[in-house]
């Protein structure tokens, strides 16, 4: 069988060799399970990828997909279970090497790069030999720049340090890295999440191309829209295993939705929990005066008032960052953020004065926040361990309580509160980090894209919550590059283009079509529903 | 127009950033320079042999230590000042003696280094121990095992060829044949995928294994590549001192060391590079005999040695510091 011949990586899949064994599976896996210490990640997986098919995988974080993924790609051995290449049964790759050399390419979660080194470094990795080369040079070169070219549709200088580049851009390379290979294979395990909306759109034509020439694509996702765009079949995972297979047509978003959670709870019931906006529309908390993101960019207002819940959208890297970091008191190129509090001004000229005017702020890296050799309980209490303070000494008790308190309100699913933080699902984590801010009862909490990554039952927790906080009082600003969120959730949204306050928009007028025309600078007649 | 001003002033600013960072040494180099410019001032007849001579061992011992450091997950090796001494130990008691002065002898050090570097590697990588620790546990058996043999020193007999390291070969400073070697190896070793693999491997280890290399056998090879570099610089320490002594062990430890911070090379791995060594190992060395030309004690050495250290990584951190953190 083609597919497991060593050193095919340089020679491109015709299409031809891929019509003839279209019946065979590309991949099958067979009853897979897989344990790290106490938990089991897999219990009986089992997948199957044809030649030609965009098949999505799709469940709630620890639902196994990315341990199945990793179980292809060579980086996890599985416990039970076998994994068929081909015609050829082997008990999965052993190491990434193996994997790649039976035709499967990668595109992890985590944007994957050498920082230090240059693009075109960063997209060869690994497909020489210590000693020999087994692509030449000029080739490489060639090959990086084209397939660059066309996902990022425009030019970019493969010489360039990859740390210099954005997020996208990386990810962008990471996803070349995999295209260089001319996979058999393709796993793209969230590939996406990382992208701004038009390379991602370029990214899903080539996607459609490999297809054609008969190359299998495995496709992760927490965007319903990206599998109702590109799969042709789903398979979803829960608790560890494969629970339906689906062809495109027979699915719907609340069908698959319930399939991955066993509920049918969806976004819009969250800003229905909430009272209405006048009920709890209170004072401005935190005003920013005249500020500017960029030297050459258009000052602008911004006042938050107690009660709301304001989105901060935009494509990537137009300045929302920028934004929630000057209302940190992290600074801006001009301009004063303002706290207002029992009719005083209090100018917030850095984080730790915006700790103190209640302002908390929980980052976009999850970890970069967490402590990851700590326990849960460690995790939480951080920044308010003054509170535990019991006539000098530390009192584990009175942690242990407060934690237990906020952990039953944000229903986080832990085994004891002594476990290391990274025992925790990814959703989980994010509580229990969202809980250490809240624990310090802020009156302003700002969140930079805080659902990224994170399971759709505890992005719904997560909705209960901010609806429950802006009832109380907080005022929420979150930055989100989920549109459904802005749309279903938010009171009002600021849109940022090209690092200035483009528009707000106010909830009664919020769309897909509307946020998506201010991206682009545009009203929302001249652009269709995205 | 003063925001036209002010964006000339960025673009030469980011312009320099670049500089600083694609040549992480450049301030080594000045201060080499300047450091080269005051001795010759100071003292005209600056010995070239001679000073290259002296040169050579700290030199090599810097360069020595860099591979491991670059290959990243706390890559260090301890252990290269006792293993130069230990090679310059068995050349002088066991192998000149018996005739293997030669190049056979050479060819027997080199092997013995490498093997040394490649003990270390494994340990590492295969019984995960912290480079920091098992190179500080060979450090001290080395050191052990230099005292045990060469307990009192012994001038070195049966090869004549090995001082004219240290002096000329056909009017050239011996030193230019021996302290090039590593950097002529490091060169060949950009012309094949191994080099690019290790920065790559000291820059993001987890995203080389996921990439499909084989992150060990680099981090094992460099070690490797390490005791290799020392093994030439112990025939270097052999070729000047003419004698061996266990005492001299450990004192090439932590200047070399500093030689490579100072060089510019990031002690999380993937950035620098063995001439940055070489440029921080030279800085180091004209900063002593300046100092010594004036009579300044060589406790106050040391202070200074700390000072430039310091004031060099700041420097290379403030100069390559981005002014906006990409999104």
């Amino acid at each position: 069988m083609a597919l497991m011949r060593g050193g095919r990586i340089a020679t491109p899949a015709g299409p031809a060799d891929a019509a003839v064994d279209a019946h065979i599976p590309l991949v099958r896996v067979t009853n897979v399970a897989k344990a790290f210490g106490a938990t089991q990640a897999l219990r009986d997986a089992s997948f199957e990828l044809r030649p030609g098919e965009v098949h999505s995988l799709i469940g709630e974080n620890g639902s196994g997909k990315s341990t199945l993924v990793k179980i292809l790609s060579g980086v996890h051995a599985l416990d039970r279970g076998t994994v068929e290449l081909g015609d050829v049964e082997v008990n999965a790759p052993r190491t990434p090497r193996e994997a790649q050399e039976s035709g499967i390419a990668t595109v992890f979660q985590e944007v994957l790069v050498a920082e230090a080194r240059s693009v075109l470094d960063n997209i060869w990795l690994g497909v020489d030999g210590l000693l020999r080369k087994r692509v030449p040079g000029s080739d490489k070169r060639a090959r990086a720049a084209e397939l660059l070219a066309e996902l990022l549709d425009r030019p970019l200088n493969v010489d360039t340090i990859i740390e210099e580049l954005s997020l996208s851009d990386r990810q962008a390379c990471c996803i070349v890295r995999a295209l260089v290979r001319d996979p058999r294979v393709l796993i793209l395990d969230e590939a996406t999440s990382a992208l701004d909306v038009a390379t991602r759109d370029r990214l899903f034509e080539i996607v459609r191309r490999l297809s054609k020439q008969g190359v299998g694509v495995i496709f992760i996702t927490h965007r319903l829209d990206e599998i109702n765009e590109l799969g042709d079949r789903v398979t979803v995972m829960r608790s560890g295993n494969t629970v339906a297979v689906l062809d495109r047509g027979t699915w719907t978003s609340r069908e698959l939705v319930h399939l991955m959670t066993g509920t049918d709870r969806l976004v819009q019931h969250a800003r229905e929990e909430s009272k209405p906006l006048e009920q709890r529309l209170g004072d401005a908390v935190l005003s920013g005066n005249g500020l500017r993101l960029h030297p050459e960019r258009a000052a602008f207002d911004v006042t938050i008032r107690a009660g709301e819940l304001v989105g901060v959208a935009g494509l990537e890297g137009h300045g929302q960052d920028l934004f929630l970091n000057a209302l940190r008191g992290g600074g801006a190129v001009d301009g004063v953020v303002v706290a207002h509090s029992d009719g005083d001004e209090i100018v917030v000229g850095s984080p730790s004065e915006a700790a103190a005017q209640g302002i908390a702020f929980v980052p976009r890296e999850r970890r970069q926040a967490l402590f990851a050799w700590m326990s849960i309980r460690e995790n939480f209490a951080m920044p308010t361990l003054d509170r535990d303070n019991r006539m000098g000494w530390l009192s584990m008790r009175a942690t242990r309580v407060r934690f237990s308190h906020w952990a039953k309100r944000m229903e986080v699913v832990f085994g004891k509160d002594g476990d290391r933080i990274t025992t925790l699902s990814g959703g989980n984590q994010q509580k229990v980090l969202i809980a250490r801010w809240l624990a310090a009862d802020p009156r302003v909490l700002l969140l930079n894209d805080p659902t990224r990554g994170i399971d759709i039952g505890a992005k719904g927790d997560f909705y209960t919550l901010l609806a429950q906080l802006v009832d109380e009082g907080v005022a929420v600003v979150m930055l989100s590059s989920e549109l459904d969120e802005h749309v279903d959730l938010m009171d009002r949204v600021l849109v940022f283009r090209e690092q200035a306050l483009f528009r707000q928009v106010e909830h009664e007028s919020l769309s897909r079509a509307e946020l998506v025309a201010a991206f682009f600078g545009q009203d929302a007649a001249s652009v269709v529903e995205a | 127009m003063p925001e036209s001003a002010t964006e000339r002033r960025g673009e030469v600013l980011g312009r320099t950033r670049r500089l600083f960072v694609r040549y992480s040494f450049a301030f080594a180099l000045m201060l080499a320079i300047a450091l080269l410019i005051a001795n010759l001032v100071k003292t005209p007849n600056f010995g070239w042999t001679f000073e290259l001579a002296s040169l050579a061992p700290l030199a090599l011992a810097a360069m020595a230590s860099t591979p491991s450091i670059i290959s990243g997950g706390g890559g260090f090796d301890l252990s290269i000042s006792p293993l130069m001494a230990l090679v310059n130990i068995v050349f002088v008691f066991y192998l000149a003696p018996h005739g293997l002065g030669g190049v056979l002898g050479v060819i027997i050090v080199l092997v013995l280094g490498a093997l040394v570097g490649t003990v270390n590697g494994l340990l590492i990588i295969l019984a995960r121990v912290p480079p920091i620790v098992a190179t500080l546990a060979t450090y001290f058996i080395l050191i052990g095992i230099d005292l045990q043999i060469a307990s009192s020193p012994r001038e070195l007999q049966g090869s004549t060829w090995i001082s004219h390291l240290a002096g000329t070969v056909w009017h050239i400073p011996g030193a230019l044949f021996t302290i090039p070697v590593p950097l002529l190896i490091w060169f060949l070793l950009s012309r094949i995928p191994y080099r690019s693999m290790l920065y790559a491997v000291g820059s993001n280890d987890a995203t080389s294994f996921a990439s499909g290399v084989n992150v060990a056998r680099v981090r094992v090879a460099a070690y490797a590549l390490g005791g290799l570099f020392a093994a030439i610089g112990g025939l270097a320490l052999t070729g000047l001192v003419n004698s061996a002594a266990g005492t001299t062990a450990s004192s090439y430890t932590l200047v070399a060391i500093a030689s490579v911070a100072l060089g510019g090379t990031s002690l999380w791995g993937g950035r620098g590079g063995l001439f940055g060594s070489l440029i921080g190992a030279i800085t180091i060395y004209l900063l002593q005999t300046l100092l010594s030309s004036f009579q300044v004690s060589s406790s106050w050495l040391e202070v200074v040695y700390g000072i430039a250290l310091l004031v060099a990584v700041c420097f290379g951190g403030l100069v390559t510091r981005r002014r906006v953190a990409p999104a």
